[in-house]
């Protein structure tokens, strides 16, 4: 969402609106992730008063839905594709192939057994 | 014209020192994609642990760590035509023994001033110690804690980050107190009703 995403950009390499995004969902996730854990704490905490446990509950609800840890999704730093990502290479497949035969990437070879 | 004995040794496989106890002091584990550079560094580590006199055995090969994927060859669908790729980690482990701590330091030293491209090294180092350990460990971890006392104070803390206070308010203050319930002023004591 646009209140939290950088006015300039800050980010080098491929970019692309989804990448953007991505990286808007990670700073905001890293920023916001102490006030979730604490309010999971209050949440699961049973020896808590049931009133305040419940209005953790809604406070952790209504908080963005880019505080969650669950948004970022790994993207190629190549093409921005959301599917098919080598989380060992952060490519897309067929990026990841095209750098593996090009030579690109150190000691991945085409394999033959 | 004869070389130098130090030249010619190049020529000839690393000398090595025999150990008098055979105690391992340090492993250091070399890995690489490639057994060329990974041999000659290998060779070299053995080299300059021969002229720092330490005994080292090896270099030991170590089983090669094999990761493979497979990839569709194009871009889009065509899922039956498909790509095999792999990196074989090549692995060798040197074991010194016997070495006196500072000058395995000074080993390791010497190796990581002298890296070769495409060279990961790492190295478990064992120590003698005198009896009461746990006391010098204990004392030595609280002058640690005091050292980074300092540091650890400043971990973790944000203007904005969730504190008790801002917690509180997000919880809002009356979080324990007795809220009015609905229709307050309608609600009575019940009233026995006397049927006949």
């Amino acid at each position: 969402m646009s209140q939290f995403r950088a006015k300039t950009l800050d980010i080098g390499g491929y970019v692309n609106k989804w990448i953007i995004r991505d990286h808007t969902k990670r700073k905001v996730v890293a920023e916001y992730e102490t006030e979730r854990q604490s309010l999971r704490y209050i949440i699961r905490n049973t020896s808590l008063p049931q009133r305040m446990r419940a209005q953790a509950q809604l406070q952790l609800s209504q908080m963005h839905c880019y505080t969650r840890p669950t948004q970022v999704k790994n993207r190629c730093i190549m093409g921005g594709k959301g599917r098919g990502v080598l989380s060992d290479f952060r490519m897309g497949r067929f990026q990841f192939r095209m750098n593996a035969l090009a030579g690109n990437i150190p000691g991945v070879k085409k394999a033959s057994w | 014209m004869r070389l130098p004995r130090s030249v010619q040794a190049i020529y000839l496989r690393p000398l090595r020192r025999t150990p008098t106890y055979g105690i391992p002091s340090c492993d250091l584990q070399l890995r690489s994609y490639s057994v060329r550079n990974l041999e000659f560094f290998a060779d070299f580590a053995m080299r300059a642990a021969y002229y720092l006199n330490l005994a080292a055995k090896g270099p030991i090969p170590l089983p090669q760590i094999t990761e493979r994927w497979t990839v569709p060859r194009g871009n889009f669908i065509h899922k039956k035509s498909q790509e095999n790729f792999e990196r074989k980690t090549l692995r060798r482990l040197i074991q010194i023994q016997d070495g006196h701590p500072t000058v395995v330091q000074c080993w390791l030293g010497y190796l990581e001033r002298k890296a070769y491209h495409g060279i990961g090294m790492k190295a478990n180092v064992w120590d003698f110690e005198g009896l009461d350990v746990v006391g010098r460990m204990e004392e030595e971890g609280d002058r640690l804690d005091r050292e980074m006392e300092v540091h650890w104070s400043n971990f973790g803390v944000r203007a904005n980050a969730a504190t008790e206070e801002s917690l509180e308010k997000l919880l809002g203050e009356k979080a324990f107190s007795r809220q009015i319930r609905p229709m307050e002023e309608f609600i009575r004591d019940p009233v026995e009703v006397n049927r006949s």
